[in-house]
C-alpha cells in the first residue's frame, strides 16, 4: 500500500457526498450480530445534518403544506416512501415496525396514480411546515438577539465591538428583537425601553445568582413586584405566542424590535465605556463573564420561553471573578494549561464546568441558544463553557482580537441572508426511529438528551444517550450529528427466514425555520443487512472512509475528555492495526502482500494525520483552542471535519494547473504556490522563487502578466474556501522560510526531516521533528497488520 | 452685666450713626414711618420704659434665645425676601442693616444674618423658591420700601433712634432696653454693645484668616470685608417663609461664629452676671450673708406654702428675661456662674469655654462621690461643640502650631490650656487634669511673669481662652481630610409617589443644592429606590444621567465606584433636571415595597471611601430588603395579651441588622439623616437607630401633608446642611484626676470606652456626659474638664477644637444646690427619662423622673434648709422649677400614655441629642396669644411673653400658638371674632379654617405680626415649626388642651397637685 493519491479525495467532494439525506454512515452494509459488529471496528455511525440544504442542483421538493402521518405507537415512525401501501384497502404498513395503519379520512382520495409527495422514492427526505400556515393563530416569532458584551477590554477592541455591533445592527431585520447586556466587574442590563434616560440593571458579578431571583429582581415574576414605571404597554407591541403578561413587559422593557430601538442602542453603543472599575496592579480585570451569562438566560427565559433565541456574547478576557471563574484576578496565577488539567491542578476548573452544565440545562430548557465569539489572546474559558455552547447548538468563533476579520467577517456572517445565510434555526429537536435490532447508543454533536426513553436506546451510551429524542436549540445548514448505532438482534428476529434483508433509519427532525415557522423534517433511508461473518466483501462496499475517520475522530475526542489517562495515539494505533487485519489482503506474517481496497486506501492515512493532528496532541494548544476545535469537529460535515484531519494542499505553478499534491514537505518546490485548507486556517506559501519573483514586482510588469495571474489565483482559491465557511478561517500569507511558514510545515507529513536532509531535492525543504513521517508509520503498520 | 434687652440685639445703625443718640435719628434708609406695624405704640425711644425690669433685684426672665442677636424674624410682608436679603430681595435702600453696619452696598448680598443667599419663598409654591424666584413675588404696594429685610418692622426703625439697639426687636414699644432703668445709664448698652455690632469691627470679623470653616454660601473671602457680624460667614438661615411661599423667611439663625465682638468695648457697660433666678450669687443658700436682699415673694428659697394653702398665683414659674446678659466666663480667678442657658447672653471668654458650647450640672464640684450620692443631683456636662454662638461674641480663635503641634500633656495627652501651670521659670508646666509635670517644649518656651502667668499669656488663645481650635498635624490624619459628600436617598415607592412625598424632597434637594458648601471638594450623588435601588450616574459628557438599578436588595453592592458621586460643580444642572424628572419618571410606580434599608447600605458603599452624609428621604415602612420592618404597631395591638408590660419592646429596635449598619456607616464617616414623610406607622424605634448611631437625626412630617410640609421639609433640609458642622469627628472628654466619665449619650458611634465616633457634628447636636468619682477632690482646688474634638471642616481642614471648663470644687452641699444648673439638670433628666423609655414599661419611667425629683429636694430640705416649718415646701432656688419641669416632662409625647408608638419614639430619638437650650421647650412648651398681638402695648420683645400652660388662659375668643421647638400648635376658640380668623387665616368662619394649615401672609396688621412672631420663634429654635390647627371641640382641640401641663390631665396631676404630691413625699421620707 502506498500513499492515497490525494486527487482521489477530490471528486467526492465535489460531488454532493452527503447526497439529498444529507446522511452518511460509516458502514452502508451493516453486519447482523453485535459480534460482527464490534469486528468492524470503526463503529456503525451515521453523520445526519437535519438542517441542510441541499445544493439548488438537486431539487428538493418543496415543504409540504400538512401533518405527518405517524404510525402507531410505539413505533411513531412517520409515512415514508419505504412504506408499503395497500391503495385499495387505503391502509400503509410501517417498514419499521411492520405495523398496519389506516390512512385517515383526507387521504381517501389516494391510489396507484394520485401518491402524495411524502411516498415519492425521491422523496426520502421531505419537510412539512407546521403551524404558520394561512389562518394560524399570530405571526411567525421574530429572532431573537441577545447581546451580551464584555467591557473589560481596551479602548480600541471596544471601539472593534462597537463597529461591528453598529454592522450588526444595520443587518438585523427590523422586526428582530435585540437586547443588550454589557458586563465588565458587574454586569450591566439595559433597559432598552425606558426612554427618560439611560437605564441600567446591575448585577453584582462575584453572586451566582438564580434564575427566580433574576426575575424577581427586574420585576418580571408577575406577582409582587410588577408594575415598574412608566412601561409602554403599547397593544400594538411585539406580542409573541402565548407569552404570559410578565413576559410582554419583559418583552417591552428589555427586547426590543429593531425598528423601535435603534436610535436607543446606538447611542448606547456611542456612550459605552470600557469597565468603570479599577484595575489593580498585578490583577487581571475583573470580569463577571458567568453572572453575566446567567442573567441574559434568565431574561430570555423570561421573555421568551419556548421561543427562538440567541445569547450572542463576546468575550475579551477570562472570566475572573463569580460563577464561571477560570483563574483569580491575581495575574501571578497562570490560566490553565492542558498540563493542569491533566494534574487536577485547575482549581476553577470543576466549578466552572458545573456552572456551565447548569446554565446549559437552563437554556436547553428554554430552548434558547449561546453563542460565543472570545476575541483574546488570553484564553477566555472555552474549555468551560464548551458544554453550554454545544448543548445548545450555538456557534463559537476563537481569534485573537475583535479587529481581526476572523472575528469581524465571522460576525457579520450570522446576521446575513440571502445565499450567505447561515441558516440559522432554533429550538430543534430530533427524533430517530430505526427498524428492530437496531438501537442508538447516543448522539455527538450540538445537541442535549431530552431523556426521553424508549426501546431503541441501546445500554452502551456514546455521548448524550439514553433518549430517543435529543433537543438542538440552534442549528443551521451545517449543523452535523454522529449518531452512533448498537445491532443488537432479539431471539425471535435472528430466526432465519422472518428476515427483512433491509434495515430503515428514520430522522425526525422539527424546528423553527429561519423564515419563522415550524417545520417537520423526515429523513428516511435504507440499508443493507450483511449476513454472515464471512461476507467481508459486502461490507469493504459499503464503507465510508471519509465519514468513518471523522467519526473516530469525533469519538476519540469525547473519549479523551471522558476518560482519563485514555492514550488516544495507541488506542488509534490498534483500531488501525485491527481494521487492516480484518479488511487487508494479505499473506500472514508477510508485510510487503499487505494491500488495502479502494474504500480504505485512503484510511491509514486519516489516522495518520489524525494522530498528528489538535484532536489528539492537545498539548500543543490551550484548552481553549482545544475545545473550540472539538466544537467545530463535532459539528461540521464530513467534508469540512475531514479536512480539520487532513487538510488540503494545492499546487499553483506554472507548468501545470492547480493540483491536489501529497500534504508532504516534498510538495514544497521554489517556483510553486502552495495552498493548504487547515480548515481553521487557509495558508498561501509561496516558494523562494516565487516570492523572490514577487519581490522584485514581477507581477507588475505587463509582459508578466502570466506571473501575475499566478499570484492571483491562490488568493482567488482562498476566498473561494473562506467565503462558504462559518467560522470564517485564518488566512496566512507567506514565503518559504518566513516565519509564518510554520502554519504550513506543521501540517506536513515530514518525509524530510533535518535527519534526512542529505536526499532532499533542491529547492524543497525539510522539517525540524522526530514525528515519523507517514511512509514510516505505513511500514510499521504493515508489517503489524499481518502478524498473526 | 445685664445690658437692657433692647440694646442687646446688636442692630447697629447705620455706620454713621456712632453712638447712639437716644434721640431718635432716623437711619438713612429707614422706612417711612407709615410703614410701623404697630401703629400708636411706638416707643419714645429716649423713655425706655421696662416693663419687666424688676428695680433693685432685676430678674431675668426667661427670654427667648438669641444666638445670633439677629434681629428677630421679621417682617411678615410677603413679597420680603428672605432673610438674606437678596439682591433681587427688596430695594437696598429699604434695608437697614441690620447689625449696624455694613455699608448698605454690602448689605444686599451679605446679609447680616446670615441670610440666606436664596431668597426666600417666592412662589407660590409652599417652598421657598430659589433667590432668583423671589423677587417675582408682587410685592403688595405698601409693604415693599419700607421693609428692611433684616430688621424689625420699619417702624421700629425710623422710630428708634439708637442705631445700636434699634433692634428690630423690640420695634415697636419696647424701650430699647428692658434693663433697669435706673442702673444702667442710658448710653451704657449701646456704647457697650457697640463694639460687638458695630461696623467698627470689622477687622475682627475675619476669622482666623482663613476661610470660615463653616462658610455660608456666600463665602467671603476671608480679606473682604464681611458684614459685621459674620454674615457672610453665617449659614444662610434654613428656615424660609412659611409654606405660603411668600412670606419673607422667618428667621436666620445667626451666625454660629459669632464675630466682631471687640472685647474691651464692653467694659463700660460690664456688670455682674446675674444668676438665673435672678437672684445675686450669695443670695441663695443657709447662712450666707446676703449682699442685697432679692425682692422676691420668697426668700431665700422658693418657698411653697402648704398644699393646703397653696396659692396657684404664688407658685413658681419661669419669668421671662428680657435683658441680655454679658458673661465673663471666668472672673477673678473663679468659674463665673453662667446665665440660664435659655436667657440672651453675650459670652467674653476668660478662660472658662462659653457655656454655650459645654456646661455642667453643677458649677461647683462636689470633693466625693459620697456628697453628689447625697444631694441626688446628677453630675453631667452637656456638651454641644458647635453651638452658635451670639453674634456678638468673639469668634474660637484658630492656633496653628505648625509642625509641633498642640501642646499636650505627655502624660494624659490633655491639650494645652489656660488651667496648665507653668513653674520653673516656664521650664515646667503642670497639667490640670492629671498632675504631670511636663517640660515645656523649647520652641514653646516663654518667661513667667511675676503674676506667676506666662508672658505672653494674653497673646496666646489656647492660654487664656477656655475655647480655641489647633490646626490638626499629620498625626491627627489616617488619610486626607474628606471631602464633603451629600448623597441624597429618596423614596420613590408608589406611596411616596401618591402622596407627594417624593416630588417635595425632589424640590426640597434642588433648591437647597445652592446651599452646599462651594468648592471642589463638595460631591453629591443621588439614588432612588422603591423595591429596587437606582443610582444615577451624572457624569457631564453624557447627554442624559445614566440610571443604575441595583435589584439585589438582600446584599447590596454599589453599582460604580466613580461617576456615582461628583463634585457639585460639574453636575448642578444635570441633578436639576434629574430632581425635576424624578417625580415625573415614577409617577405611574405601583411599586409598594421600599428597600429603606438596602438602599442604605448601598448608598453607603458608594459612599465608603470617603464618608459623607447621606441624607434618606422615606416615606412608608420599610417592607423589603435587608433592615425591612414589619408593621409591630398593629401586631402590639392585636397581641394585648402581653399588654402594657410588654409595650415598651415596640420601642426597642426590632433587631440589630440596622444597628449593625449603623456602625459600619460611622466607622466609614457616613452620616445618616433620615426624613420621614409619612402617613402611617413607619417604625421610628427601629429606623431611628440609624441616625442616632452616625450622628445624624430623624425628621419626622406626620401625617405628611403635600400642601403644608413640603416647606418645613425644604428648610430642614437646608439648615441641616448649611449649618456649622464637622465631619469625620471623634471626641474625648477628659477630666481632673477623682473624676472619671462615665458614661457618653448622644447620637454618635461609640467603639472604645474613651473616645465617641461622629461622622457629623453639627450646631445642634449636643452630647451629655456623666461622670463618677474615683477618688475625692480637693476643696478649694479646681476640677477641669476638657472636651478635645478632632475633626474636619466642610472645606476640608483637620482641626482639633478644645474647650475647657474649670470648675471649684466643695465639700458643702448647700453649695452644690446654690451652684445648680436647672436647665441642665433637667436636661439630664430628660435624657435618662428618654434612655429609659424603650427599656421600661412608661409607668416606671415616670416614677424614676419623680423620684429624681423628690430626691433632691428632700436632700435640700433635710441638710439644708431642716430649720424651716415641716409644713412648708421648700425648693432650693435654683431648682425651683424642677417640679413644675417634671411634672411636664410626665405629661410630655415620650412618657405620656395615649401617644403613637412612632410619635413616643421619634421624640426618644430626637431627646438623644437635643441640647440644654431647646430640651426644656421640648418638655415645657411655650404658650402665647395671637389674637391680641396688635394691642399688647407692654412689651418690649416681638414674642409676647408666655402664658401659663394651664386652661385658664385658654379663653374661647381667642387664638393661641403652643410651641415646644418642634411643633407649633395654633389653638382656636370657638367664638373667636371672625374679623380676627379674616385676618390670621383668611377665612370667614371656623368652619372655613382648613386642616392643614399654611400661615399665609396677609396684608393686615395681625397677620403680620402672627407670621412675625412664628418667624422669630423659627429663628430661635433653629427649627421650621410645623404648624398644626387645634379647634375646640375637635380631637385637634383635645390633644391640645393636653399639652397645658398645669392642668390636671386624666393620667396626670396638676401643677398644685403634684406639689401637694411632692411634698407629701419628702415629708414621709422625712420621718
Amino acid at each position: 500500500m502506498s500513499a492515497a493519491d490525494p486527487s482521489a479525495a477530490a471528486p467526492a467532494a465535489a460531488a454532493d457526498p452527503d447526497g439529498p439525506d444529507a446522511v452518511r454512515l460509516t458502514w452502508n452494509a451493516w453486519p447482523r450480530s453485535k459480534v460482527e459488529a464490534s469486528r468492524c471496528v470503526v463503529p456503525l455511525a451515521a453523520t445526519v445534518s437535519p438542517a441542510r440544504v441541499p445544493d439548488r442542483s438537486t431539487a428538493a421538493p418543496p415543504p409540504l403544506p400538512y401533518l405527518p402521518l405517524r404510525c402507531k405507537p410505539p413505533c411513531s415512525a412517520l409515512l415514508n416512501p419505504f412504506a408499503r401501501v395497500d391503495f385499495a384497502a387505503k391502509i400503509w404498513i410501517c417498514p419499521l415496525c411492520f405495523s398496519r395503519n389506516h390512512f385517515p379520512p383526507h387521504y381517501a382520495a389516494i391510489s396507484e396514480s394520485n401518491v402524495p409527495a411524502e411516498l415519492f422514492p425521491q422523496c426520502s427526505t421531505v419537510e412539512y411546515i407546521v403551524g404558520g400556515a394561512p389562518g394560524a393563530a399570530g405571526a411567525p416569532p421574530p429572532p431573537v438577539f441577545l447581546f451580551v458584551i464584555d467591557t473589560c477590554v481596551i479602548e480600541e477592541e471596544l471601539e472593534y465591538v462597537k463597529m461591528a455591533m453598529r454592522k450588526a445592527v444595520a443587518l438585523l431585520p427590523e422586526h428582530a428583537l435585540v437586547g443588550l447586556v454589557t458586563f465588565g466587574t458587574q454586569v450591566h442590563l439595559h433597559e432598552l425601553g425606558f426612554s427618560d434616560l439611560s437605564k441600567i440593571y446591575v448585577f453584582r458579578g462575584t453572586k451566582e445568582i438564580s434564575k427566580e431571583q433574576i426575575l424577581d429582581q427586574l420585576g418580571l415574576t408577575g406577582a409582587g413586584r410588577s408594575g415598574f414605571p412608566k412601561i409602554p404597554q403599547q397593544p400594538g407591541g411585539p406580542q409573541v405566542n402565548g407569552m404570559h403578561p410578565a413576559a410582554t413587559a419583559g418583552v417591552n422593557r428589555f427586547l426590543l424590535p429593531v425598528s423601535e430601538c435603534e436610535c436607543t442602542l446606538s447611542t448606547l453603543l456611542d456612550e459605552l465605556q470600557s469597565d468603570q472599575w479599577p484595575v489593580e496592579a498585578g490583577n487581571r480585570a475583573m470580569r463577571c463573564t458567568g453572572v453575566a451569562l446567567s442573567v441574559a438566560a434568565g431574561l430570555l427565559g423570561a421573555c421568551m420561553p419556548g421561543t427562538g433565541a440567541r445569547i450572542i456574547a463576546l468575550l475579551g478576557g477570562p472570566c475572573t471573578e463569580g460563577p464561571g471563574m477560570i483563574v483569580s484576578k491575581d495575574l501571578s496565577e497562570p490560566v490553565r494549561s492542558h498540563k493542569d488539567l491533566d494534574k487536577d491542578a485547575a482549581p476553577h476548573f470543576q466549578k466552572a464546568v458545573k456552572f456551565y452544565d447548569g446554565l446549559a440545562k437552563q437554556l436547553v430548557s428554554q430552548g434558547h441558544v449561546l453563542d460565543v465569539f472570545a476575541s483574546a489572546l488570553d484564553q477566555v474559558g472555552l474549555a468551560e463553557m464548551k458544554v453550554a455552547i454545544e448543548r445548545t447548538g450555538g456557534l463559537v468563533v476563537l481569534s485573537e482580537s475583535f479587529g481581526h476579520s476572523v472575528f469581524k467577517d465571522s460576525f457579520k456572517r450570522i446576521f446575513e441572508g440571502g445565499e450567505q445565510s447561515l441558516g440559522l434555526s432554533f429550538n430543534g429537536t430530533i427524533e430517530i426511529n430505526c427498524s428492530k435490532d437496531i438501537k442508538v447508543q447516543g448522539i455527538i454533536g450540538p445537541c442535549t438528551s431530552l431523556e426521553k426513553k424508549g426501546a431503541v436506546c441501546a445500554d452502551t451510551v456514546v455521548g448524550q444517550g439514553n433518549t430517543t429524542a435529543w433537543k438542538m436549540c440552534g442549528l443551521d445548514r451545517n449543523t452535523s450529528l454522529t449518531v452512533f448505532f448498537d445491532v443488537s438482534p432479539s431471539e425471535r428476529s435472528s430466526q432465519p427466514g422472518h428476515q427483512n434483508p433491509h434495515l430503515y433509519i428514520q430522522f425526525v427532525t422539527s424546528y423553527q425555520h429561519p423564515e419563522g415557522q415550524m417545520r417537520i423534517r423526515v429523513t428516511t433511508i435504507c440499508r443493507k443487512w450483511v449476513d454472515g461473518s464471512t461476507n467481508t466483501e459486502e461490507l469493504v462496499e459499503g464503507f465510508d472512509q471519509e465519514t468513518a475517520a471523522v467519526v473516530l475522530a469525533r469519538y476519540i475526542s469525547l473519549k479523551m475528555e471522558m476518560e482519563e489517562e485514555f492514550d488516544a495515539t495507541r488506542w488509534l494505533d490498534r483500531s488501525l492495526i485491527r481494521l487492516c487485519s480484518r479488511f487487508g489482503d494479505y499473506r500472514k506474517d508477510d508485510p510487503s502482500s499487505f494491500s488495502l481496497h479502494s474504500n480504505f486506501s485512503l484510511f491509514p492515512q486519516f489516522m495518520f494525520n489524525l494522530r498528528r493532528s489538535q484532536f489528539v496532541q492537545v498539548f500543543n494548544n490551550s484548552p481553549d483552542e482545544t475545545a473550540y476545535f472539538r466544537m467545530l469537529l463535532n459539528r461540521e460535515s464530513v467534508t469540512n471535519s475531514v479536512a480539520m484531519i487532513q487538510p488540503s494542499l494545492i499546487s499553483f505553478s506554472f507548468d501545470s494547473p492547480p493540483s491536489p499534491v501529497f500534504l508532504d514537505v516534498a510538495s514544497i518546490a521554489a517556483d510553486r504556490i502552495l495552498l493548504l485548507d487547515a480548515y481553521f486556517s487557509v495558508v498561501i506559501f509561496h516558494g523562494m522563487t516565487i516570492a523572490q519573483w514577487r519581490n522584485m514586482g514581477y507581477q507588475n510588469q505587463p509582459e508578466h502578466e502570466q506571473f501575475a495571474q499566478l499570484l492571483q489565483s491562490p488568493h482567488e482559491e482562498a476566498q473561494m474556501i473562506i467565503k462558504g465557511r462559518f467560522p470564517v478561517p485564518r488566512l496566512v500569507v507567506c514565503d518559504q522560510h518566513g516565519s509564518q511558514a510554520r502554519f504550513l510545515l506543521a501540517k506536513l507529513n515530514p518525509s524530510a526531516t533535518y535527519n534526512s536532509a542529505h536526499d532532499v531535492a533542491p529547492g524543497s525543504d525539510i522539517i525540524f521533528t522526530d514525528d515519523v513521517s507517514f511512509q514510516v508509520f505505513c511500514e510499521h503498520l504493515q508489517r503489524l497488520a499481518v502478524q498473526s | 452685666m445685664q445690658v437692657s434687652r433692647a440694646a442687646g440685639p446688636p442692630f447697629a445703625g447705620p455706620p454713621g450713626s456712632g453712638p447712639a443718640p437716644s434721640s431718635a435719628i432716623r437711619a438713612p434708609q429707614g422706612p417711612p414711618p407709615g410703614a410701623r406695624p404697630f401703629p400708636g405704640s411706638p416707643p419714645p425711644p429716649s423713655q425706655p420704659s421696662p416693663p419687666f425690669a424688676r428695680p433693685g433685684a432685676p430678674l431675668q426672665q426667661q427670654s427667648p434665645p438669641q444666638f445670633g442677636g439677629p434681629p428677630p424674624a421679621m417682617a411678615s410682608q410677603p413679597q420680603r425676601p428672605g432673610f438674606g436679603g437678596l439682591p433681587s430681595g427688596p430695594p437696598p435702600q429699604v434695608q437697614r442693616a441690620p447689625f449696624g453696619g455694613p455699608p448698605s452696598g454690602v448689605s444686599p448680598q451679605a446679609p447680616p444674618f446670615g441670610g440666606p443667599p436664596a431668597a426666600v419663598a417666592s412662589r407660590s409654591a409652599p417652598l421657598s423658591g430659589p433667590p432668583a424666584a423671589a423677587s417675582y413675588q408682587p410685592a403688595p404696594p405698601a409693604a415693599v420700601p419700607q421693609r428692611s429685610p433684616f430688621g424689625g418692622p420699619p417702624a421700629a426703625a425710623s422710630a428708634q433712634p439708637p442705631p445700636i439697639g434699634g433692634g428690630p426687636f423690640t420695634a415697636a414699644q419696647a424701650p430699647p432696653f428692658g434693663g433697669p432703668p435706673g442702673s444702667v445709664p442710658q448710653t451704657a448698652p449701646t456704647g457697650g454693645l457697640r463694639p460687638f455690632g458695630g461696623p467698627s469691627a470689622p477687622s475682627q470679623q475675619v476669622q482666623f484668616g482663613a476661610p470660615p470653616p463653616f462658610g455660608g454660601p456666600s463665602a467671603v473671602q476671608p480679606g473682604a470685608q464681611p458684614p459685621p457680624f459674620g454674615a457672610s460667614q453665617s449659614q444662610a438661615p434654613p428656615f424660609m417663609g412659611p409654606a405660603g411661599g411668600n412670606v419673607p423667611p422667618s428667621f436666620a439663625p445667626p451666625m454660629w461664629q459669632g464675630q466682631g465682638a471687640v472685647p474691651g468695648g464692653m467694659q463700660p457697660s460690664m456688670r455682674m452676671p446675674v444668676m438665673p433666678g435672678g437672684m445675686p450669687p450669695n443670695a441663695l443658700g443657709q447662712g450666707m450673708s446676703h449682699a442685697s436682699t432679692p425682692t422676691m415673694p420668697y426668700s431665700p428659697h422658693a418657698q411653697v406654702s402648704t398644699p393646703s394653702k397653696i396659692d396657684p398665683n404664688q407658685i413658681p414659674r419661669p419669668v421671662q428675661e428680657t435683658s441680655v446678659i454679658i458673661f465673663e466666663t471666668r472672673q477673678g480667678g473663679q468659674a463665673a456662674i453662667p446665665p440660664a442657658a435659655s436667657s440672651e447672653f453675650i459670652v467674653k471668654d476668660t478662660g472658662n469655654c462659653n457655656p454655650r458650647l459645654m456646661r455642667c450640672t453643677m458649677n461647683q464640684i462636689p470633693c466625693t462621690g459620697d456628697l453628689l450620692t447625697t444631694s441626688g443631683m446628677p453630675l453631667a456636662l452637656l456638651v454641644q461643640p458647635f453651638a452658635l454662638p451670639h453674634p456678638s461674641e468673639e469668634p474660637i480663635q484658630l492656633v496653628d502650631f505648625g509642625e509641633m503641634g498642640p501642646i499636650r500633656c505627655s502624660r494624659c495627652k490633655a491639650y494645652i490650656n489656660p488651667f496648665m501651670k507653668f513653674i520653673d521659670q516656664g521650664k515646667h508646666f503642670i497639667c490640670n487634669l492629671c498632675g504631670f509635670s511636663n517640660d515645656t517644649p523649647r520652641e514653646y518656651f516663654c518667661h513667667l511673669g511675676p503674676d506667676g502667668r506666662r508672658r505672653d499669656a494674653d497673646e496666646r488663645p489656647e492660654l487664656c481662652r477656655g475655647s480655641v481650635e489647633f490646626v490638626a498635624t499629620k498625626e491627627f490624619l489616617v488619610r486626607d481630610p474628606m471631602p464633603a459628600v451629600y448623597f441624597f436617598l429618596i423614596d420613590v415607592s408608589m406611596n411616596a409617589v401618591n402622596t407627594g412625598a417624593t416630588a417635595a424632597a425632589c424640590s426640597a434637594i434642588s433648591q437647597a443644592l445652592s446651599d452646599l458648601p462651594e468648592g471642589p471638594r463638595t460631591m453629591v450623588g443621588i439614588g432612588t429606590f422603591d423595591s429596587a435601588i437606582h443610582f444615577y450616574s451624572l457624569r457631564r459628557a453624557q447627554q442624559q444621567p445614566l440610571m443604575l438599578i441595583v435589584p439585589d436588595i438582600q446584599d447590596v453592592y454599589t453599582p460604580l465606584q466613580t461617576d456615582l458621586i461628583l463634585p457639585i460643580s460639574e453636575c448642578h444642572e444635570n441633578l436639576e433636571q434629574l430632581l425635576e424628572s424624578i417625580p415625573v419618571m415614577f409617577e405611574n410606580n405601583r411599586i409598594a415595597d421600599s428597600a429603606f434599608g438596602a438602599a442604605m447600605k448601598a448608598s453607603f458603599l458608594a459612599m465608603k471611601s470617603t464618608g459623607g452624609k447621606l441624607l434618606v428621604f422615606q416615606s412608608v415602612l420599610p417592607s423589603v430588603g435587608i433592615g425591612s420592618l414589619s408593621a409591630r404597631e398593629a401586631e402590639g395591638r392585636s397581641n394585648t395579651s402581653t399588654g402594657d408590660k410588654e409595650a415598651h419592646k415596640l420601642l426597642q429596635p426590632v433587631d440589630k441588622t440596622l444597628k449593625t449598619m449603623a456602625q459600619e456607616f460611622a466607622e466609614y464617616q457616613v452620616c445618616v439623616d433620615v426624613f420621614l414623610s409619612t402617613q402611617s406607622y413607619v417604625d421610628i424605634a427601629s429606623i431611628s437607630v440609624v441616625p442616632n448611631t452616625t450622628g445624624g437625626r430623624v425628621y419626622y412630617y406626620y401625617p405628611f401633608s403635600a400642601l403644608s410640609d413640603p416647606a418645613k421639609l425644604y428648610n430642614d433640609l437646608r439648615w441641616n446642611i448649611s449649618r456649622p458642622q464637622g465631619f469625620e469627628a471623634v471626641m474625648r472628654v477628659r477630666c481632673s484626676q477623682g473624676l472619671q466619665v462615665q458614661d457618653y449619650f448622644g447620637n454618635f458611634c461609640k467603639r472604645v470606652p474613651t473616645d465617641i465616633d461622629l461622622p457629623v457634628i453639627d450646631s445642634d447636636k449636643a452630647i451629655m456626659v456623666t461622670f463618677k468619682h474615683d477618688d475625692k477632690l480637693q476643696e478649694n482646688s479646681e476640677c477641669a474638664f476638657q472636651c478635645a474634638l478632632l475633626y474636619t471642616t466642610v472645606f476640608g481642614q483637620r482641626r482639633i477644637r478644645v474647650i475647657n471648663l474649670s470648675l471649684s470644687c466643695t465639700n458643702m452641699l448647700s453649695s452644690l444646690f446654690r451652684y445648680a444648673d436647672l436647665e441642665t439638670q433637667f436636661t439630664y433628666v430628660v435624657k435618662q427619662a428618654a434612655n429609659g423609655i424603650p427599656s421600661l414599661p412608661l409607668s416606671q419611667v415616670r416614677d424614676q423622673v419623680t423620684s429624681t425629683c423628690i430626691n433632691i429636694l428632700q436632700s435640700y430640705r433635710k441638710y439644708c434648709a431642716s430649720v424651716s416649718s415641716s409644713g412648708q415646701l421648700i425648693l432650693p432656688e435654683a431648682l425651683k422649677l424642677l417640679p413644675l419641669y417634671t411634672l411636664a416632662l410626665t405629661k410630655s409625647v415620650g412618657l405620656r400614655n395615649d401617644g403613637r408608638l412612632d410619635d413616643r419614639s421619634y421624640w426618644v430619638s430626637i431627646v438623644s441629642s437635643v441640647s440644654v437650650l431647646l430640651a426644656i421647650p421640648l418638655v415645657f412648651p411655650r404658650m402665647i396669644a395671637l389674637h391680641d398681638l396688635t394691642s399688647r402695648d407692654d412689651d418690649d420683645s416681638l414674642v409676647p411673653s408666655p402664658l401659663t400652660l394651664n386652661s385658664e388662659n385658654i379663653h374661647d375668643d381667642g387664638i393661641y400658638l403652643l410651641e415646644n421647638g418642634e411643633d407649633g400648635f395654633i389653638y382656636v376658640g370657638n367664638s373667636v371674632n371672625p374679623l380676627t380668623l379674616e385676618q390670621i387665616f383668611g377665612v370667614s368662619s371656623l368652619a372655613g379654617l382648613p386642616n392643614q394649615l399654611v400661615l399665609e401672609p396677609f396684608d393686615n396688621e395681625l397677620s403680620r405680626k402672627v407670621n412675625e412672631v412664628v418667624n422669630e420663634i423659627r429663628r430661635q429654635r433653629c427649627s421650621y415649626l410645623r404648624l398644626r390647627l387645634c379647634k375646640k371641640g375637635d380631637p385637634s382641640g383635645d390633644f391640645f388642651r393636653s399639652l397645658l401641663v398645669e392642668d390636671k390631665a386624666p393620667g396626670g396631676l396638676s401643677y398644685v397637685e403634684f406639689l401637694v404630691h411632692v411634698h407629701r413625699q419628702i415629708q414621709s421620707k422625712m420621718t
